[in-house]
């Protein structure tokens, strides 16, 4: 105690600093000592000047210093100029492009798929006018076949219920719809042809009705795959109103066999009404067709023949899918049908 | 001057049993180490044994050889560091 008081008392600032640099001095020693018997010991073992004895590597790996390149002599963007060859479509690729242009040439990316959607859509209008001529031909020259008729129609139909892009792209050819659904139905089967991996061809029409209805079905072009989502509905239809067409359904249609040239349904601003258009229109190059009638209540509608059926077999898919969506257009949808009849 | 002593011991009496001076021998090395200059050192004592030759080394050669250089190579701020610390638990523990 005594001593305590006499510790602060006692001392001038100036021992008390004098003081504070010996115990500094004291710790700085130690750790030099401490480094000492480090090395010492390293030397006496023989292992301080290990990473001495190879001269040539030392050399090697000794650390650079020079602007533009880092400690290991590497230059930073050496690669960024490289191409890479791409094993799917065998273009050279910029090295930094590479791993996106993967994505997209493969089909395997979040957005790879929508892109080629997009595009199949975009080239479709494009070449559409180019091919006119020769696609009428070359349709009505078509054998037969169930199969392709089938999945012509049921890809137009695709088409037009994923996106609304893909409704305007139709929209904006609305003078041309006709010469544009002649293309389309060409372009798909070929595209079909193009050996996919599920072949709508070999499948019966009950099969593909079923699997339609529960799936999309659309094939990829890139991957040959089918799409598995669940359909999406025609659109323009409520519960309500779709009910109380099954009936006046049978006579519209006795009416419109009776028509040999359907006036173009007047072109409406709905995607939906689109969608009808799009069907009765792309019924008219094939009048050589058999008509399969109208029990065909399946997504994939397999009526060649009058425009008619088609539009009508339209609505029944739209009764048969689900209502829920798109409830606003159902409302240009009545009155063009009623606009034909009248 | 037998005060004076007496003060010094008593007060690095105290350090050791706060276990303040293990503390700051810790810190010190840190701050070496991160500065460089350990490795700084390692070289000049690489110099010292070539010289003296590796196999008749011993620890005082490197003892007299090396601190004095130690010591002065001790950056400004790791100095400054410490001398506050120390500083600072003499004011905190010495009124006691």
């Amino acid at each position: 105690m005594k001593m305590e008081n006499m510790l602060f008392s006692g001392p001038d600032p100036t021992k008390l600093e004098g003081l504070v640099h010996d115990i500094y001095s004291e710790l700085v020693d130690d750790a030099c000592l401490g480094l000492c018997f480090e090395v010492h010991r390293a030397v006496k073992q023989g292992y301080f000047f290990l990473d001495e004895t190879d001269q040539e590597s030392m050399k090697e790996f000794e650390i650079v210093d020079q602007p533009g390149v880092d400690i290991f002599g590497q230059v930073y963007n050496q690669w960024k100029n490289k191409e890479c060859e791409c094993p799917n479509c065998k273009r050279l690729i910029a090295a930094s492009r590479f791993a996106p242009h993967l994505e997209k040439c493969l089909g395997m990316g979040r957005n790879s798929s929508r892109i080629a959607n997009r595009r199949l859509a975009t080239n479709n209008n494009v070449s559409k006018s180019e091919s006119d001529q020769e696609d009428n031909d070359d349709l009505n020259d078509n054998d037969w076949s169930y199969g392709a008729e089938k999945k012509a129609k049921k890809r137009k139909s695709d088409k037009n219920q994923n996106s609304p892009r893909r409704s305007k792209s139709l929209k904006h050819k609305n003078g041309e719809l006709g010469s544009n659904i002649t293309s389309e139905p060409y372009k798909f089967s070929s595209q079909y042809n193009y050996n996919p991996g599920v072949n709508y061809e070999t499948l019966g029409p009950d099969e593909v009705r079923s699997l339609l209805t529960t799936q999309c079905g659309v094939i990829s072009e890139h991957t040959k795959k089918m799409c598995t989502r669940p359909p999406f509905p025609d659109a323009g239809a409520t519960t309500v109103e779709n009910d109380s067409f099954d009936i006046p359904d049978t006579q519209t249609l006795m009416h419109r066999l009776q028509w040999e040239d359907s006036p173009d349904i007047s072109p409406a601003d709905s995607a939906s009404s689109k969608a009808s258009t799009n069907h009765s229109d792309s019924r008219k190059p094939k009048k050589k067709k058999p008509t399969s009638g109208l029990s065909s209540g399946g997504v994939g509608s397999l009526t060649g023949g009058s425009s008619s059926s088609s539009s009508s077999s339209s609505q029944i898919n739209v009764s048969l899918a689900n209502k829920k969506k798109r409830p606003k257009l159902s409302a240009p949808l009545i009155p063009t049908i009623y606009n034909e009849l009248n | 001057m037998n005060k004076d002593s007496q003060m010094r011991a008593a007060i690095n009496q105290k350090l050791i049993e706060m276990g303040e001076r293990e503390r700051l021998k810790e810190l010190l090395r840190t701050k070496l180490v991160e500065c460089g200059w350990k490795d700084q050192m390692k070289a000049h004592c690489k110099d010292v044994i070539r010289e003296k030759g590796l196999e008749h080394v011993t620890v005082e050669d490197l003892v007299t050889e090396v601190t004095p250089k130690g010591r002065a190579l001790v950056p400004d701020s790791v100095k400054k560091e410490l001398l506050q610390r120390i500083r600072a638990f003499l004011a905190q523990h010495a009124t006691l």
